[in-house]
């Protein structure tokens, strides 16, 4: 009895004993606070594991690692945990001497919810850390273990999101080999990607296009060639997570080298120099990370365009001091409400009637003086009775303002509704698009050759829609004021700012009835002269001048050619612009081949085809890329300094007065003003004078930031000038400079 | 000849127009914050453009997040939301989660829930059908915008700077919404406009 109460004691002492000497002897499920090497929940099964198969000893591998195995359906999170959800955290406690190194995340899976995707993981996942072991671990005097202790956080998520933690701890043998769970770690090893290095000369890059970044990779191993791949940002919030591929996004092998363009997401709150990715095949089993550089400047946020209340009361009585004059009734005008439509009709007319005057119309000049010249030669074909000249005079000038009128509706209503899509544009933003911009270059290279006598269009175009035309003279003419309107009313005109701030506020039939008056006010001179009988009168008569005259027409065309390629070389750089030459070489090799006969033009037409697209395939990608923001600025006449959201308040809080010149290369009315007002010595000398800083805010590309910026002053367009004072409200100035008038607002400073 | 040559312009012209047009369904900050008309929990129909001339703030929650509870469980959101009205800030708290979710509250349920939280929103709006949740991207509960007099989104992001669901990082992080609203109100810009909004997903009807 006494025997076996001692025996049953003895062993209860000798395990308390055996406790306190070594404790963990039987390591796996006991340890100091509790924790434990597995937490389970009803969701996650949780597991600390190690693996040290030479022991624990300076440059030997020892790994510990995070085994979560899930319910059914339920998940946990990568790296980047995507749109949702939050990338399960380790804290690691160790002894000194040992430290541990970063997650070796193995490829996720992309977990989609509807509009919406997740990158984590399902089923079982062991996420390892390497532990670096240096020579300063000593392990303990009794014992001769490393001792891991680990806090854990995650995220698991199914229908509903819980966030759990636990605490866990493991004890590694110093000697001796710990690798019972070998398996799990190749494994995870076998699932984690592999790190593509850079080579010199073949760094992978991914280039800010627009909305898009455009990723080209070098040296994926063989395993994932030719593949169509996933890819997992690992850097956060940057790109569009639920992207499609082959909808939203698009990828192709040049060779050996892995190209896509991935869209970027709307609400983008990073903007990293270098765009980690994880490329996997489609069953995951083969994966690569890249760490693409960034390339390109990211488009700033446009953040600022909030006005402060006073500045925005002195905005307001600003706008009204600047239409006070408009109105007869001497009501102040305000640019945001109390104007009626009615008289921002009559404003937009009148608007539209200085567009004629502004130097923004000089390209288009030349077509117009052949439209009368081409009347002329109606006129005469019409029996020389000045009756039949007259009437075709009239309804070619009635065809031109269709035309004008037609188009004003046009690109207004394009704005309008790529604007309630969320488009962040104003008035001229045709020109803002490479596109555009080289197809009229385009364009008017053929005008010019066609003037020239290079071609006729006969040869060229369908015979049935040639004879079409040339009975319909009204064709002509209502095309030239479709061009008209595309390439000379991007810059705002005097009265024509403020009519079109005001428009955009307008329901949408009352804003296009805006532009139509615009465009009646645009038209109005000509469908005047037309329909007096004098002007047919005062036309020379046809001879053989006209020839001549077409041809030295042809010079005014290439002169738009050239300003249209400066404007894209502006926003594209110089092998945009000189890739457009080269397209425009190849393209009047082309209408020139096809005015040949016979078996020449067989030949040479083929040829140029060639050409053209040989051109094409080598340069066409700069025609219509976006020059990074900076490249802008590095360009910024002495003195000035480029415009950002907040800079004006910036300046003005130093007591510094601010100028601002809203500009942009396609508006010919802005060139006209910096060479004859703002580059002025003595403007700048009493710019200088007054301390006044000078900001040039470049609207050649699109920017929403400018746009925005223009809006809070009004104004949906450039150009637009505006001197700031400190503690006074600001001053718009006309969109026609003058050095008088600068140099009495600066001296008013 | 030249009016053959127009011919071809016009098309070439239109052409490019169609390149030049990008397609775009979410709204970013800088641009016009979509209006929408919601219900509120009590039914009555509540627009944006109602509060046009004031600031905004949009809140979207979903009581059954442990994101949304973080902030809600110690009074974060609530202050957050009393700061912002006491100076005359519009706070519309936005759900989004379908009807059959299993975090799905009834209006008068989730008005009930509010009220039991003592928040301070102006409204709280339902929005089963998720459009509204879906105009402006929103991901997470919360995620939070604030709109301009103007009616432009100036900011659209996170409550705070610490992703966690831990309640002891409220104060070790910074309120991104008190921050961009002090800041929007003094007439400075906004100096963090897009943040990492972080959280549960919005519980959306797929």
């Amino acid at each position: 009895m006494v025997k076996q109460l001692f025996r049953r004691h003895f062993r209860a002492i000798f395990f308390i004993a055996a406790c306190a000497i070594s404790p963990w002897a039987n390591a796996q499920n006991l340890s100091l606070s509790g924790a434990k090497t597995v937490v389970t929940t009803p969701q996650v099964r949780a597991e600390l594991l190690a693996f040290a198969p030479d022991g624990v000893e300076p440059g030997k591998q020892v790994m510990v690692g995070l085994q979560l195995t899930h319910q059914p359906e339920w998940h946990t999170y990568w790296k980047n945990s995507g749109d949702s959800g939050q990338p399960t955290d380790m804290q690691w406690t160790l002894p000194s001497g040992v430290t541990a190194g970063a997650v070796q995340w193995p490829t996720p899976k992309k977990i989609p919810i509807g509009t919406l995707a997740n990158y984590g993981y399902e089923g079982a996942v062991l996420l390892p850390v390497p532990l670096e072991v240096s020579q300063l671990f000593q392990p303990g005097v009794l014992s001769s273990e490393l001792e891991v202790k680990l806090k854990a956080v995650w995220l698991v998520c199914h229908k509903e999101c819980i966030p759990e933690e636990g605490e866990f701890a493991i004890k590694i043998p110093v000697k001796g080999s710990t690798a019972l769970s070998a398996p799990a770690f190749e494994a995870a090893k076998a699932a984690s990607p592999r790190n593509v290095p850079n080579l010199e000369g073949l760094r992978s890059s991914a280039q800010i296009a627009g909305d898009a970044l455009q990723f080209t990779v070098h040296n994926l191993p063989l395993s994932l060639r030719g593949k169509t791949l996933d890819l997992f940002p690992e850097t956060p919030e940057v790109l569009h997570n639920a992207a499609i591929s082959g909808k939203d996004w698009t990828q192709a092998w040049k060779g050996v080298v892995w190209t896509a363009s991935m869209p970027l997401s709307a609400q983008r709150s990073a903007s990293p120099r270098d765009m980690a990715i994880v490329l996997a095949t489609a069953d995951g089993a083969e994966a690569a990370r890249v760490e693409a550089k960034v390339v390109g400047e990211w488009p700033k946020v446009a953040a600022a365009a909030t006005v402060s209340p006073e500045l925005e009361a002195a905005l307001k009585a600003n706008a009204a001091s600047q239409q006070a004059p408009v109105n007869a009734s001497g009501k102040p005008l305000n640019a945001n409400d109390g104007m009626g439509l009615l008289p921002a009709l009559l404003l937009a007319l009148v608007g539209g009637l200085i567009l004629n005057l502004m130097p923004c119309v000089f390209p288009v000049l030349a077509i117009k003086v052949m439209g009368f010249t081409q009347q002329a030669q109606l006129s005469s074909r019409s029996g020389g009775t000045s009756v039949g000249g007259k009437s075709t005079l009239a309804t070619t000038g009635i065809a031109y303002t269709v035309g004008v009128v037609l188009s004003f509706i046009a690109l207004g209503g394009l704005m309008l509704a790529l604007r309630a899509g969320g488009e962040a544009l104003g008035w001229g933003f045709q020109l803002q698009s490479p596109w555009v911009v080289a197809a009229l270059a385009a364009l008017f290279t053929l005008i010019g050759l066609n003037l020239m006598g290079v071609f006729e269009f006969a040869n060229v175009l369908p015979s049935s829609l040639a004879t079409l035309q040339a009975q319909n003279p009204q064709i002509d003419a209502f095309l030239s004021g479709v061009l008209a309107v595309a390439i000379a009313s991007p810059c705002t005109a005097p009265f024509m700012g403020a009519s079109l701030g005001f428009a955009l506020g307008l329901p949408a039939w009352q804003a296009l009835a805006v532009f139509a008056a615009l465009g009646i006010g645009m038209a109005l001179p000509y469908l005047a002269a037309s329909l007096i009988p004098a002007v047919a009168n005062w036309l020379p008569r046809p001879g053989a001048w006209m020839d001549v005259f077409k041809k030295v027409m042809a010079f005014p065309m290439f002169a738009t050619v050239a300003w249209l390629v400066w404007v894209l070389g502006q926003q594209t750089g110089i092998d945009g612009a000189g890739a457009l030459l080269l397209l425009l070489v190849g393209m009047s090799m082309l209408v020139w081949a096809l005015s040949l006969r016979g078996r020449a033009r067989t030949l040479v037409a083929t040829l140029s085809v060639a050409v053209c697209a040989i051109f094409y395939w080598a340069t066409g990608q700069y025609v219509t890329q976006t020059l990074p923001a900076g490249a802008a600025t590095a360009q910024l006449a002495s003195g000035w300094q480029a415009w950002e959201p907040g800079k004006v308040d910036q300046v003005l809080s130093k007591g510094q007065p601010v100028f601002v010149d809203f500009t942009a290369a396609w508006c010919v009315t802005c060139q006209l003003n910096k060479k004859t007002t703002l580059g002025q010595a003595d403007v700048l000398a009493d710019f200088a004078a007054k301390k006044v800083q000078l900001l040039r805010a470049d609207w050649t590309r699109r920017d929403p930031a400018i746009t925005a910026a223009l809006a809070a002053l009004g104004r949906q367009g450039v150009p637009v000038y505006v001197l700031y004072k400190p503690g006074s409200a600001p001053v718009v100035m006309s969109e026609i400079l003058s050095v008088g008038e600068m140099r009495t607002a600066i001296a008013k400073l | 000849m030249l009016r053959r040559h127009l011919a071809f312009a016009t098309a070439l012209l239109s052409a490019s127009f169609f390149v030049a047009a990008p397609a775009h369904s979410a709204v970013a900050v800088g641009q016009k914050a979509p209006d929408f008309t919601l219900k509120d929990t009590s039914g009555k129909s509540v627009s944006l453009a109602d509060f046009k001339g004031k600031t905004v703030v949009l809140e979207w929650v979903n009581p059954g997040c442990p994101y949304v509870r973080k902030h809600y469980s110690v009074g974060n959101m609530q202050s957050t939301q009393k700061d912002a009205t006491d100076k005359g800030v519009v706070w519309l708290a936005i759900n989004s989660t379908e009807t059959s979710h299993s975090d799905y509250l009834a209006p008068a349920a989730l008005q009930s829930w509010m009220g039991e939280q003592k928040a301070a929103a102006t409204h709280t709006l339902m929005d089963e059908s998720g459009k509204t949740g879906q105009a402006y991207a929103a991901r997470t509960t919360p995620h939070m915008y604030i709109v301009s007099p103007q009616g432009n989104l100036v900011y659209a992001g996170g409550i705070d700077s610490i992703a966690s669901a831990r309640t002891e990082d409220i104060k070790l992080a910074t309120n991104y919404v008190k921050q961009s609203l002090g800041e929007t109100l003094a007439g400075k810009p906004i100096s963090n406009a897009q943040t990492r909004p972080y959280g549960c997903s919005v519980k959306y009807k797929s």
